[in-house]
C-alpha cells in the first residue's frame, strides 16, 4: 500500500469522490435557493433579507456565528501556521475561548439597543449614540476593508480543495479558476434572491458535514499513524511541543487580540442581531466555545502530517509556500476512504463560500445603509434593498479578483492585518455600550492613530515587504501582536480626550455660573 | 447586598476563564501527557469545554437577574 503510494506521484480523484463532491454541491444549491421560502418575509424589506427578520433562535444563531468560526481560518489558516510554524498557532484555541466571554458582556446589550432603536449594523449604533456622521462613516469603512482580506481567505480554502482534487488532471489552473468562477456566480445568485435564510440554511448544512469530517479526522488520521499523537509529537521540533519563552507575551496578545476583535466584525455583529431573543443569544454564545474543540482538531492536523508519509510524499510536490494550506485536504484525500473524501472536501469547499456570502452581505449592507444612504438619505427603500443585493455581488467578485492575483499565503498574513484594523472601533463600540463619558472627537482621532500607527507597525516588522509576521519585537515586553500595541495608542487618546473635554466643559459651567 | 454578590458572581464567571486564557506560562508545558499528546494541546482543547461551562453559569444567571428587573418595573408602574 505504501510502496504504491510512494512510487505513483499523485492520486488522481476518481468518480467515487466526485460523485458525492457534486452530488452535496447541488443540495447546497437547492438549500440556498429554497431559503426564499423558509419563514417567509417580505425580502424587499432591509430588515427581512439581511437580518431574516431577526427571529433566529438558539440553535440557528448557534449555527449563523459558528459559521464564522469554521471558516477557511479553521481548516486553511489555522492547519498551515502550525504546520509551518507550530505551537504558536495554536493560539486559535483560547481565542476562541475568549472571545465567547467578551461576546456575553457586549453583545446582548448591543442586541437590545438595536432592537428597541431599529439597529442593523454597528455604524448606525454609533451614529446614534455619538451623534456623528463622520464616525459612523468611518466605522463602515473600516468594516468593509477589514472583510475584504478575511474574504479573501475564504477563497484561499476554497482553492486548496481544488488543488488537492485536480492535481494530476491536465491543465489544473485553468479548471480550478473556471470551477471557482462557477461556485461564486451560483452564490452571488442565492444570497440576491434570499438573503441571510439562504446562508442560515446552508450554515446549518455546512456546519453538519464539517462536524462528520472533523470527527473522522480526530478518529482516522491518529490511527493511520503506527504510536498515534505519542510518534507525530516525538519526531517534532521542540517548538511545536510548546512555546518557546520568546513567544509566550506573542502568544497572549494573539489571544486577546483576536478574541477582542471577532465580535467587532461586521458578520459577527450581523449574526448577533439575527437573533430571536437576548435570551437566546446569550444561550448561543455560551455553547459556542464547543466549536473550537473542531478547531483544536484542525489545528493538530498540522502536527500529525508530518507522521503521514503518503501525505507528505503528495505536499512535496508543491512550492514550500503553498503546502501548509493544503495539509488539511491532503490528509483528507490520503487517509479516507474515496466515497467519504468527496463529502468532507465538499464541506471545506463550503465552508468557505457560506462565510464569504455572510461576510459580502454585512459588507453591503454597511456600504448602503452607513455611507450611501448618508450622502443620499432620501432614497426609498425600494432602491435601498436594490443597491445592497446588487453591491454584495460585487464585493464577492472583488475578493474573488484578490485571489486570482495574490498568492495564497500572501492573503493569510492579510487575514491577521484586518484584525488589527477592525480592532481599533472596539473603543467606541464596546465602551460606547456602557460608558457615558466618550466623546465623538477623541474616538475619531484615537481611531485614525490606531488604524495609521497599526498598517505602519505592520509594514515597518515586515521591512516593508511581503506581509509574513504581525508581531511586533518591543525592547520591553518582548513580541506582541500589533493589534494590541495600536489599540492601547487608541485607548489612550479615546479616553485621555474625553476626559479632557469633559474637564473643560465643567470648568467652562463654573465658570458661567460665577 | 443581594444583588452585589450576585454582580461579583457574574464577573467571576466571565474572569477566571479569561485569566486563564491568557495566562499562558500555566499551561506552556509538555507534561503529564494525554495520549502522547502534550499538557499544552490537551488542556487548552479541554478549557474550551470548561469554559462554556463558565459562560452557560452566566448566561443563566443573568437571564434571572433579567427577569427580575422585569417584574420589578412592572410592579412598579
Amino acid at each position: 500500500m505504501t510502496t504504491t503510494t510512494t512510487t505513483t506521484t499523485t492520486i488522481t480523484i476518481g468518480l467515487d469522490s466526485i460523485v458525492p463532491f457534486v452530488g452535496l454541491f447541488i443540495l447546497f444549491i437547492v438549500l440556498g435557493f429554497y431559503g426564499k421560502y423558509w419563514r417567509r418575509g417580505d425580502l424587499n424589506n432591509v430588515h427581512e433579507w439581511a437580518l431574516a427578520g431577526r427571529k433566529l433562535g438558539t440553535a440557528l444563531v448557534f449555527f449563523l456565528i459558528g459559521a464564522d468560526i469554521y471558516t477557511a481560518y479553521s481548516f486553511v489558516a489555522i492547519p498551515s501556521g502550525v504546520f509551518a510554524k507550530g505551537s504558536l498557532y495554536f493560539f486559535a484555541i483560547p481565542y476562541v475561548a475568549l472571545t465567547f466571554g467578551v461576546a456575553l458582556v457586549t453583545m446582548p446589550r448591543l442586541w437590545s439597543l438595536s432592537k428597541q432603536k431599529g439597529y442593523i449594523t454597528a455604524s448606525d449604533f454609533i451614529k446614534d449614540r455619538f451623534g456623528s456622521t463622520t464616525l459612523g462613516i468611518l466605522i463602515a469603512i473600516t468594516g468593509i476593508v477589514s472583510l475584504l482580506p478575511y474574504i479573501a481567505l475564504q477563497i484561499v480554502g476554497m482553492q486548496s480543495v481544488l488543488t488537492v482534487m485536480l492535481s494530476g488532471t491536465s491543465n489544473p489552473q485553468t479548471v480550478e479558476e473556471i470551477s471557482l468562477l462557477i461556485a461564486f456566480v451560483i452564490l452571488a445568485a442565492f444570497t440576491y434572491t434570499s438573503g441571510l435564510r439562504g446562508a442560515t440554511l446552508t450554515a446549518v448544512f455546512k456546519d453538519i458535514l464539517i462536524w462528520i469530517t472533523v470527527i473522522a479526522l480526530i478518529v482516522i488520521v491518529p490511527l493511520s499513524i503506527s504510536g498515534g499523537f505519542g510518534t507525530a509529537f516525538k519526531d517534532v521540533k521542540p517548538t511545536y511541543v510548546t512555546l518557546p519563552n520568546s513567544l509566550l507575551a506573542g502568544y497572549s496578545t494573539l489571544v486577546l487580540g483576536s478574541a477582542l476583535a471577532l465580535y467587532l466584525y461586521p458578520h459577527a455583529i450581523n449574526g448577533v442581531l439575527s437573533s430571536e431573543s437576548a435570551h437566546k443569544l446569550r444561550m448561543s454564545t455560551a455553547l459556542l466555545p464547543l466549536y473550537g474543540v473542531g478547531l483544536a482538531i484542525m489545528a493538530l492536523m498540522g502536527i500529525l502530517v508530518y507522521a503521514v508519509p503518503s501525505a507528505m510524499n503528495f505536499l512535496s510536490h508543491f512550492p514550500e509556500s503553498s503546502r501548509g494550506i493544503l495539509v488539511v485536504p491532503s490528509l483528507i484525500l490520503y487517509t479516507m476512504p474515496r466515497w467519504f473524501s468527496g463529502i468532507a472536501l465538499l464541506g471545506i469547499f463550503i465552508g468557505g463560500l457560506v462565510p464569504a456570502a455572510i461576510m459580502a452581505m454585512s459588507q453591503a449592507s454597511l456600504l448602503t445603509r452607513n455611507i450611501i444612504k448618508e450622502i443620499k438619505p432620501n432614497m426609498s427603500a425600494k432602491s435601498e434593498i436594490r443597491i445592497t443585493k446588487i453591491s454584495s455581488t460585487i464585493f464577492k467578485f472583488i475578493a474573488l479578483g484578490f485571489v486570482f492575483t495574490i498568492p495564497a499565503t500572501y492573503a493569510i498574513s492579510l487575514q491577521l492585518l484586518g484584525g488589527i484594523l477592525i480592532v481599533q472601533i472596539l473603543p467606541a463600540v464596546f465602551f460606547g455600550l456602557y460608558i457615558k463619558s466618550l466623546r465623538k472627537e477623541p474616538l475619531i482621532a484615537g481611531l485614525l492613530v490606531g488604524i495609521f500607527s497599526g498598517i505602519f507597525l505592520v509594514e515597518y516588522t515586515n521591512h516593508f515587504g511581503a506581509l509574513t509576521s504581525s508581531l511586533f519585537n518591543t525592547t520591553i515586553f518582548g513580541s506582541l501582536y500589533i493589534a494590541v500595541i495600536a489599540l492601547v495608542f487608541n485607548l489612550i487618546i479615546s479616553f485621555g480626550g474625553s476626559a479632557i473635554m469633559n474637564r473643560k466643559e465643567r470648568l467652562a459651567v463654573i465658570q458661567n455660573k460665577k | 447586598m443581594k444583588t452585589q454578590g450576585l454582580h461579583i458572581l457574574l464577573a467571576a464567571l466571565i474572569v477566571i476563564p479569561s485569566i486563564v486564557n491568557l495566562s499562558v506560562s500555566l499551561y506552556n508545558r509538555k507534561l503529564p501527557e494525554l495520549f502522547g499528546m502534550p499538557f499544552f494541546y490537551w488542556f487548552q482543547t479541554v478549557w474550551l469545554a470548561l469554559c462554556s461551562g463558565f459562560y452557560i453559569g452566566f448566561a443563566h444567571l443573568m437571564d434571572g437577574r433579567v427577569k427580575k428587573q422585569e417584574g420589578e418595573q412592572t410592579l412598579n408602574k
